[in-house]
């Protein structure tokens, strides 16, 4: 899920280009949405039993934003379901045969089966929502811990509502084994799975494990299923067709589908299909329409076929027309809720994320051909949002690629991609390992081989599953707490209903600040909190997580995960060799500004009193606008390459990164680990979490990721990425975590900076661009988001300029912060922009 | 050792190869009737007050020694009589609504700052620029400065409009890779008038620095650079003839010409500081005008390759 900036964002209208008929055909179909006569919307499925349940909640408290809508979402799949015959033996099976069962019933038997006009690929519909597959007891357990006065739901709504942020055992977010099943085949996981159940031995074939074995192997035969069923539909057409190349496409998707997944794929066509399908149905198996399902480095473990095929003739744009078809099907991920919204359903909220290029062993590079022909794809499909692609850079990327990279930023006015730094994210990945003594699994000989998933999450591929979004923690509640000695303060309400909570003591007791001498004594009271609140969210998402291993198993998946055939043990329940979940810290920078501006005030300059401060907080800033002006600008900020700020950032990270390393859910296993996303919550918790001490008033936007907070950043982009970087751990002759790097969150942090175009205005500017993005590699963090701004957003500059007080507008020879021009001058750069489309 | 500073900008894309830290100098030996750093120009702090962060609550005027501030409905009144500088205002602005330009900063903070980038200046072939105002008139300072920064393998680039000593030179040049000096008029009348200096000076000072490139091989560059100032510089005449000065003495020693084109974003900076400009009402230039003294300049004589014209033209609708 990608930290987006929706203040900075605009979307450029770029156009496609260089499309056959047939894929401007597909494209424009897909667009259509609701209009469309052929979908891939939500369809649910039942046991037909009295009691049965079909939504996991589970899986969206993630989502604050459908918190309100919960029960009806419960209520409206049961209602709307159709019901599947049982197998004679369906309630005598275990939970995951049950699973495993039912949901290839739906798939391979149930679902609808169709083939687009002109689409290379099958695999249409994949959304649905099937039932838990529980008996009554099981059900009448699961509801209590659910839905009980003091079950998951109401603890979730609870911890949301006072600000803390979320927590909840959600799908995805991991790379499955795709790499592996290609060279396997699913009959070669199959056989494998086999011969684990029985190497259990005869006595054990009822023990917890064979039936995880078991539905494992029921799981396995879903893809071949699947596909059989679209080969037939295949020479259905074929037979219909009277169109000769048409026809003969068919005969040959037909012939691709005998074949595979089932078996290996020998050629190119048959890798995308068989990735497709075995991809598709992940999103199947878990009921969660693209999830930040990713696929890892395509263009390394494709290339072998992409290369079979160019040897046997296969013409360069073909192999583009079976990639955009592709694209295509990944989106419609989107469809589930196609009614819902004015837009098809299309959020930006999925991440199906491709990984491009990076390091290999010993650093060299490893882009290829396949490299810029995946680049060529994104450039002439774009605007499109799935698959979303990150470019891995490092020290060793060849000028070729920056050069690639940076024609489609310049022409997009913000990147199609995330940028991911290599040695940075490395660095992080290292210290996981140290961290959770999993060096036999992540180490120099095999870090390189790491990926994001969802929007920039780093984990290794096909045996990890991290829970990259599960945890999103606010670091700002833990300076509330010390700001009252363990209390809210300001009385919280229910984001639903509206109604004020009693304050609430949830804190620990660390003294009446007012009383605090010096600033270490504040800064020790709030690291206090921040472990305090960081075993409060572990503690949150363990009713959920341990909810989820009890019920909501997903063979498939685990067939994909190395770990969960090995230890007979589904995902769900920590399965995979790397299990481990990862808490997101939200609010960052505002926390650090926030205890910067304390140490200003109340302590170095002496301001104010700490009396006056909280004050001033409960009062929303208001009638201190002397002092929220002082907290606001005169009190050193994060991301300004300040050392001095700098090092409250290191130590605020240091503090809360070393704590969560303490932590392991109880029911699973699973280490935790640190990392910096924040999705969309810095927006929405804006309105819950009270005034802080940086200035912001309560219904202010808190700090996104690990970027500085709006308006901080007035020293430009190289000063920004510098921060970020030293805040991460930056660089250490011979004491990195990965050469000379460090960094604290092995998950990565999002990052984003805008240019003005007029950085990539010509030749000489461009290389200037690519030398800024070399020095990232060098100072800055794991992942960056790139925005050109546009006339719109200095449109929207002139109407909020306290957010845009960094916005530099370079005209040649000089410099200028647009929002301290004059406004008719504003207007004149803005009409050159739009006119020159710079 | 100290120097007084206006500003220092980060990633600098501007002021010579590659991405730069460009240090701007307080005080000019020119005072050009378009200066773009009409603040560069008084080697004195100066307050100024920007009015879109003022909140109005009058610190600066109840903590102002002489009484120089007035808060208007037209915005803030600085007697510039009244004014001396002292900062005080500037210290205690809540909302940095009140700025004081020029601010006396030593020389270790100053390239501790700079050494900042040096990622990037290495990546680029950039580095740091020493600009203005005139650096050379605080030539000890200029002097020290770039050399701290050579001691640390970064690039050093010094901006001259080069009215200043010889002995200046003399000290500051051993110490900088380029120089990027600014040729205004070839014309000495024209010169004296919109700069308020003769040109001698400045053109002797150029040909100095040639002679030192070829005697110390310091600086190894020199880029020359022309404003393209409207009704001033900006005619065909003075193009062809600056670029006949520079082929006829010059020869190959400069390897870059930018003729900088105007642009009228510093206007608010003279309302801050109480001032009239003269081209407040002056447009940007036409494409088709850069054009063609551009090409003037590349058929002047000097070699066409090294001729570049920089800057935003006016759109015509």
């Amino acid at each position: 899920m990608a930290g987006s900036n929706t203040q900075l964002k605009h979307h450029p209208v770029k156009e496609p280009k260089g499309l056959s008929p047939r894929i401007t055909w597909l494209r424009d179909y897909y667009f259509q949405g609701a209009n469309r006569a052929w979908n891939n919307e939500f369809t649910a499925w039942s046991t037909g039993t009295p009691w049965d349940e079909i939504y996991d909640e589970l899986t969206f408290y993630i989502v604050p934003e459908t918190y309100a809508f919960l029960q009806t979402f419960c209520s409206s799949f049961l209602q709307a379901a159709r019901n599947v015959p049982l197998c004679g033996e369906f309630w005598d099976l275990s939970l995951p045969e049950r699973r495993a069962w039912f949901v290839r019933e739906v798939v391979a038997k149930l679902l609808p089966a169709e083939i687009l006009p002109g689409d290379l690929i099958a695999g249409g519909r994949f959304n649905i929502q099937t039932s838990l597959c529980l008996d009554q007891k099981e059900t009448k357990v699961r509801k209590a811990l659910v839905q009980g006065k003091k079950g998951a739901r109401a603890q979730m709504k609870w911890f949301h509502d006072h600000g803390y942020g979320n927590a909840g055992a959600t799908s995805g977010h991991l790379i499955p084994g795709y790499e592996d099943l290609l060279k396997r085949g699913w009959k070669g996981v199959h056989d494998d799975l086999a011969s684990r159940l029985e190497a259990l031995g005869p006595d054990k074939q009822d023990s917890p494990g064979a039936c995880q074995l078991k539905a494992m192997i029921t799981a396995s035969t879903m893809p071949r299923d699947l596909a059989a069923r679209y080969a037939a539909l295949a020479r259905e057409m074929e037979a219909k067709e009277p169109d000769s190349a048409r026809k003969e496409e068919l005969a040959r998707m037909a012939q691709n589908l005998d074949h595979t997944p089932w078996h290996p794929p020998r050629d190119f066509w048959e890798a995308i299909q068989a990735l497709w399908i075995t991809h598709m149905l992940v999103m199947s198996d878990e009921n969660y329409p693209g999830p930040g399902v990713s696929f890892g480095r395509i263009d390394q473990y494709l290339l072998p076929y992409w290369e079979a095929s160019l040897a046997q003739g296969m013409d360069r744009e073909w192999g583009k027309e079976i990639l955009k078809c592709f694209w295509i099907h990944a989106n419609t991920a989107y469809d589930a809720l196609i009614r819902t919204g004015g837009n098809g359903g299309i959020t930006a909220g999925y991440g199906q994320l491709i990984t491009l290029s990076g390091m290999g062993a010993d650093g060299q590079d490893l882009t290829n051909d396949l490299t810029y022909l995946l680049l060529e794809v994104i450039d002439e499909m774009s605007p499109i949002l799935e698959p979303k692609p990150n470019v891995r850079l490092h020290a060793n990327t060849p000028d070729a690629l920056y050069d690639t990279i940076i024609d489609m930023i310049a022409e997009s006015q913000g990147a199609p991609f995330l940028l991911n730094f290599d040695e940075r994210s490395m660095a992080g990945m290292m210290r996981e390992a140290a961290k959770a003594g999993r060096q036999d699994l992540i180490n120099a000989s095999n870090v390189w081989q790491y990926a994001p998933v969802g929007c920039l999450e780093n984990t290794m591929a096909g045996n990890d599953r991290s829970g990259t979004v599960d945890i999103n923690l606010n670091l700002l509640k833990a300076v509330e707490f010390a700001l009252t000695g363990g209390a809210d303060l300001v009385p919280y309400k229910d984001t639903i209903m509206g109604k004020a909570y009693p304050i609430d003591f949830g804190g620990l007791p660390t003294g009446d600040p007012t009383e605090f001498t010096v600033f270490e004594e504040f800064f020790a009271a709030f690291a206090k909190q921040t472990r305090h609140i960081i075993k409060k969210a572990m503690d949150l998402y363990e009713t959920s997580e341990s909810i989820r291993a009890e019920f909501s198993p997903t063979p498939y998946l685990s067939c994909l995960v190395k770990g969960c055939a090995e230890k007979a043990l589904d995902i769900t329940q920590g399965g995979a060799e790397l299990s481990l979940v990862t808490i997101e810290a939200v609010t960052f920078a505002t926390t650090v500004d926030s205890l910067l501006a304390v140490q200003y005030l109340v302590f170095d300059e002496k301001l104010c009193t700490m009396a006056d401060l909280i004050q001033a907080l409960k009062d929303n800033w208001e009638g201190h606008d002397i002092l929220a002006a002082r907290a606001k600008f005169k009190a050193p900020k994060y991301g300004r390459d300040d050392d001095k700020a700098d090092a409250m950032a290191r130590k605020v990270m240091d503090l809360w990164t070393e704590e969560t390393w303490k932590h392991k859910t109880r029911s699973t296993g699973r280490q935790a680990r640190p990392g910096m996303l924040s999705w969309n919550y810095w927006v929405g918790d804006g309105y819950i979490l009270p005034a802080s001490p940086d200035g912001r008033p309560k219904g202010q936007f808190l700090s996104n990721a690990i970027c500085p907070t709006n308006g901080a950043d007035i020293n430009g982009p190289t000063s920004n990425a510098n921060s970020v970087g030293k805040a991460m751990g930056g660089r250490v002759s011979g004491k990195g975590d990965y050469g000379n790097y460090l960094n604290s969150l092995p998950n990565g942090a999002s990052h984003t900076i805008t240019f003005n175009p007029s950085i990539l205005a010509d030749p000489d500017h461009r290389e200037k661009f690519k030398a800024y993005l070399k020095g990232y590699v060098q100072n800055g963090g794991t992942a960056l988001q790139i925005n050109m701004l546009d006339a719109g957003m200095l449109r929207d500059a002139q109407k909020n300029p306290a957010d845009y007080r960094h916005l530099l507008v370079r005209i040649t020879g000089y410099n200028a912060y647009f929002t301290s021009i004059g406004k008719e001058l504003q207007n004149e750069v803005i009409a050159r922009l739009s006119h020159e489309g710079l | 050792m100290q120097g007084r500073i206006f500003s220092i900008q980060r990633m600098s894309t501007e002021d010579g190869p590659g991405i730069r830290t460009t240090v701007f100098m307080k005080g000019c030996s020119l005072a050009c009737t378009w200066c773009h750093n009409p603040e560069s120009i008084s080697a004195l702090p100066q307050a100024q007050w920007i009015g879109s962060r003022c909140i109005g609550c009058r610190t600066c005027m109840e903590v102002c020694p002489h009484n120089a501030l007035e808060l208007t409905p037209r915005g803030m009144a600085i007697d510039r009589g009244l004014c001396e500088g002292c900062g005080r205002c500037a210290n205690e602005c809540p909302s940095t609504a009140m700025e004081i330009l020029g601010e006396d900063r030593s020389l270790d903070e100053l390239v501790g700052e700079v050494e900042k980038d040096r990622a990037y200046f290495e990546n680029s072939g950039g580095g740091v620029t020493i600009s203005g105002g005139e650096p050379a008139l605080q030539t000890a300072f200029t002097a020290s400065f770039l050399q701290a920064c050579q001691g640390k393998n970064l690039h050093t680039a010094l901006d001259t409009c080069g009215m200043c000593k010889p002995a200046a030179l003399e000290q500051i040049l051993p110490h900088a890779n380029l120089v990027l000096f600014d040729v205004k008029f070839a014309d000495n009348t024209l010169h004296k008038k919109f700069t308020g200096a003769p040109n001698k000076g400045i053109l002797d000072n150029l040909l100095a620095i040639n002679t030192f490139m070829e005697r110390d091989n310091t600086p190894q560059q020199l880029w020359i650079r022309t404003p393209l100032i409207p009704d001033a510089t900006a005619t065909g005449e003075n193009i062809l003839n600056i670029g006949r000065f520079l082929a006829s003495h010059l020869g190959q020693a400069f390897s870059r010409w930018e003729l900088c084109a105007f642009n009228n974003l510093c206007r608010d900076k003279y309302t801050r500081l109480g001032q009239v400009w003269d081209f407040a009402d002056t447009p940007l230039m036409a494409r088709d005008e850069l054009e063609s003294l551009e090409s003037v300049a590349k058929s002047s004589g000097v070699d066409p390759a090294i001729v570049f014209a920089t800057g935003a033209t006016r759109t015509e609708d």
